[in-house]
């Protein structure tokens, strides 16, 4: 009876600890990434697309996104510089960094300076409510626009 | 010992487990994943629906930063269909946030615009709740300590239950929208609107101060209010404030309905320190300007006719909450002395005085200085100093019960149900000492005389010396309970023989500050370190009205022998002279500087 009862306990004891150093490890994986920051929302609404009217070019600063809108087609550049991350003026000739002049067309492709990737196209989408949803955590191929 | 490690490891493992379950359960994941799929279904062409597709339920968050702290807001994240007009007919939390042309909405070409855009203003803007929160009862803000739970539709498991039913309702939301919404000409809001009328005519702003809107100073500062209590404390505090704190003097307004309290509390929720729409030069114009104009501007004066005086001043003392405090025939706030025959007590000069600044006609009086106008106040005047019906007094015990007792108290203890608002306290009956160390003659004219700087009124209309006599008799034996005994004249000076000089003062200074400060207080006003434990309290010697009225014998007797049944010594035996008490009466003399009007001043 002592024997094994012994037996058991160490069983129990054995199980428990295995058993919560396989969860740890598991747990590190999920509760390594937080859930949600405090920053601003990677992906946000920004109006409707009457607000842009076709031709022009709006840079809306505090998102750090240029849109852009040719005829019926729309789409969203970043405006942070590949450089250094200062954000990026619009220019005739596309975007021009004030810092150490880096230069950009019009698509984003660099034309100059220091920076060394092109400046990236983010996904668009229309959302139910009209107003058209920018999400910054998806990348897309430069050139490829939405259609309204 | 190994039992114990096993059991322990084993409990470790199943919470470790139980958390782990959590992670991959939540109540938004699922809202999410329905959302998703019932938009697939509806969804108009492919492109939608792969973009349906990509997404993957996740924690949707907006940071709002222009209303006050920044807020973070995840509401949405159950929530997620609140901007999708399909959604119009689901039910929640999939439900489209009903769209209205009251909050601003607009319709073009059939469809609905949204004026209060979730991604510039978020959800807790408007709705209140705690936007971190990612179940629903941390999200509507339910739990116990937090102080903004959802407004408009949730309500709290702990709140009080009689209030419950008042306690639900959109009005509610209203104290949010003037946040923003400030201005007069607003038609969002007015049940706020109406609690600020009633804050000014139930007259709360001469106890409470809110920054901007009045200066009180008796009860707490209301400034931000809202931001601290809840909708059933803050309705609790005015509804019944003695169930919050028994020891509240906040009258009961008896004359507020259920939706008239209701309208306060919502005008005090939206008073949360400062308002967004608020400017500072706002804020410095309204301090500038104090409270008389703005209580004008919120309660409409009364044009006042000179041939209807007393019969406007009648209903001002009706609508102005008077009787939130005072006794007035049936009507009794039990916390003010009952003006039912004032114009017998009282001249109307006395009134208007006290009117205008209670405190210079009774010393501690809690009384606030209302801003009416003068026109009010000569109205409210003659209505009182009109009232001269005695009421009957067929006995000497009837007399107590009329006149004494609300003070003096039904056992003559001087507990009566006022006493606690009255400064100084009411004479204790049964301290027969004290009742046997004066002279009859002195008793009399505290009847019939009153006591300047008190609340005791002077009697002599009602009562003549017999019936004074009678009344005293009638309290030697019910609270006294010992045969009066006539004291023996004691040999005091007629006059102060001293007479007052800078040096004479110096000197009672210096005697002051050795024996008398310890229940008097260094200012004399009473609020000595002794004081606390001592009743009655000791004498405010800074009550100048008090001062006036009592005569230079009566100061040597007290100080001298001492007032028995308190804890006034005598000072003879501890070797004060006659000199002494003379430069002492002197110093007390010289900081109280004459006063301007007493409650006899019209009649001596
Ligand atoms: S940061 Fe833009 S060029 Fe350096």
């Amino acid at each position: 009876m002592a024997v094994s009862r012994r037996r058991m306990l160490a069983w129990i004891t054995g199980t428990g600890l295995v058993g919560s150093g396989v969860l740890s490890a598991i747990s590190n994986f999920v509760f390594i990434k937080p859930r949600a920051t405090y920053g601003q929302p990677q992906r946000f609404s920004i109006g409707k697309p009457d607000d842009y009217p076709a031709g022009t070019r709006i840079a809306l600063d505090a998102r750090r996104i240029c849109v852009v809108r040719e005829g019926n087609r729309i789409a969203a550049v970043s405006t942070t510089c590949t450089h250094l991350g200062c954000i990026v003026g619009l220019a005739d000739t596309g975007f021009a960094c004030p810092c150490h002049g880096s230069r950009f067309d019009s698509d984003g492709t660099v034309t100059g300076g220091p920076a060394p990737r092109p400046l990236p196209w983010y996904k668009i989408t229309l959302a139910p409510n009209g107003e058209i949803e920018v999400d910054k955590d998806t990348e897309i191929t430069p050139g490829s626009y939405l259609t309204l | 010992m190994r039992f114990a490690l096993a059991v322990g490891t084993f409990l470790i493992l199943v919470i470790h487990g139980v958390i782990l379950y959590n992670q991959f359960s939540h109540k938004w994941e699922v809202h999410q994943i329905a959302y998703f799929n019932q938009a697939k279904a509806m969804a108009k062409g492919d492109a939608e629906r792969a973009s349906l597709e990509a997404r993957s339920p996740r924690i949707e968050q907006t940071v709002v930063a222009d209303f006050g702290e920044t807020r973070v807001d995840r509401c949405i994240t159950c929530h997620i269909a609140a901007d999708d007009p399909r959604f119009a007919t689901y039910q929640q939390p999939l439900k489209t946030h009903p769209y209205s042309t009251a909050m601003g909405d607009v319709q073009k070409n059939g469809k609905w615009e949204r004026r209060h855009k979730f991604s510039e203003f978020g959800c807790t803007v408007c709705h209140d709740g705690q936007g971190r929160g990612l179940s629903p009862r941390d999200a509507h803000g339910e739990d116990e300590y937090w102080p903004d739970p959802l407004l408009g539709a949730a309500t709290q498991e702990n709140w009080r239950k009689d209030f419950v039913p008042m306690l639900r309702g959109k009005e509610y939301l209203e104290a949010n929208c003037a946040q923003c919404h400030t201005g007069a000409s607003f038609s969002g809001t007015p049940t706020v609107r109406r609690g600020m009328e009633l804050f000014y005519a139930s007259n709360c702003y001469g106890c409470h101060r809110i920054e901007g809107l009045s200066d009180g100073t008796i009860g707490p500062d209301l400034t931000e209010v809202g931001r601290k209590f809840k909708i059933d404390y803050i309705y609790a505090r005015i509804k019944d404030p003695k169930s919050i704190l028994a020891t509240s003097i906040m009258p009961r307004f008896n004359m507020l309905s259920d939706p008239d309290i209701k309208a306060l509390v919502v005008f005090l929720k939206s008073r949360k320190g400062k308002n967004f729409s608020e400017t500072e030069m706002d804020r410095y114009r309204l301090r500038a300007t104090g409270g008389a104009e703005l209580v004008q501007a919120h309660i409409k004066p009364v044009a006042i006719n000179p041939a209807q005086m007393a019969k406007q001043g009648e209903q001002l003392v009706l609508d102005r909450a008077c009787t939130a405090c005072h006794k007035l025939g049936a009507k009794d706030g039990a916390i003010a002395p009952d003006l039912s025959f004032e114009g017998l007590l009282k001249t109307p000069a006395w009134l208007e005085a006290h009117f205008r600044n209670p405190r210079s006609t009774m010393a501690d009086s809690i009384m606030p200085a209302f801003r009416f106008t003068e026109d009010e106040f000569k109205a409210m005047t003659a209505y009182l100093s009109g009232l001269k019906a005695a009421p009957a007094l067929p006995s000497p015990e009837a007399t107590y019960k009329a006149l004494c007792l609300r003070c003096h108290g039904d056992k003559g203890n001087g507990l009566g149900p006022i006493a606690e608002h009255l400064d100084p306290s009411p004479r204790d009956f049964t301290k027969a000492a004290f009742m046997n160390s004066k002279p009859m003659d002195r008793l009399v004219a505290s009847v019939r005389k009153g006591v300047e700087g008190t609340s005791m009124p002077a009697w002599e209309k009602l009562l003549d010396e017999n019936q004074a006599k009678a009344v005293l008799g009638y309290i030697q034996t019910a609270f006294v309970k010992e045969p009066r005994q006539e004291p023996k004249a004691r040999a005091v000076p007629a006059v102060n023989p001293v007479a007052s000089s800078p040096e004479s003062i110096a000197r009672g200074e210096a005697t002051f500050l050795n024996r008398c400060t310890g229940c008097h207080g260094r200012k004399g006003d009473g609020k000595g370190p002794n004081a606390l434990d001592i009743l009655p309290k000791p004498r405010n010697l800074r009550n100048n009205l008090f001062m006036a009225g009592v005569g230079d014998p009566r100061l040597f007797e007290s100080i001298l022998y001492g007032v028995q049944g308190t804890a006034m010594p005598s000072w003879i035996d501890y070797g004060l002279s006659n000199n002494d008490v003379g430069d002492l009466v002197n110093f007390l003399r010289n900081f109280n500087p004459k006063p301007k009007g007493g409650q006899n001043a019209g009649t001596i």
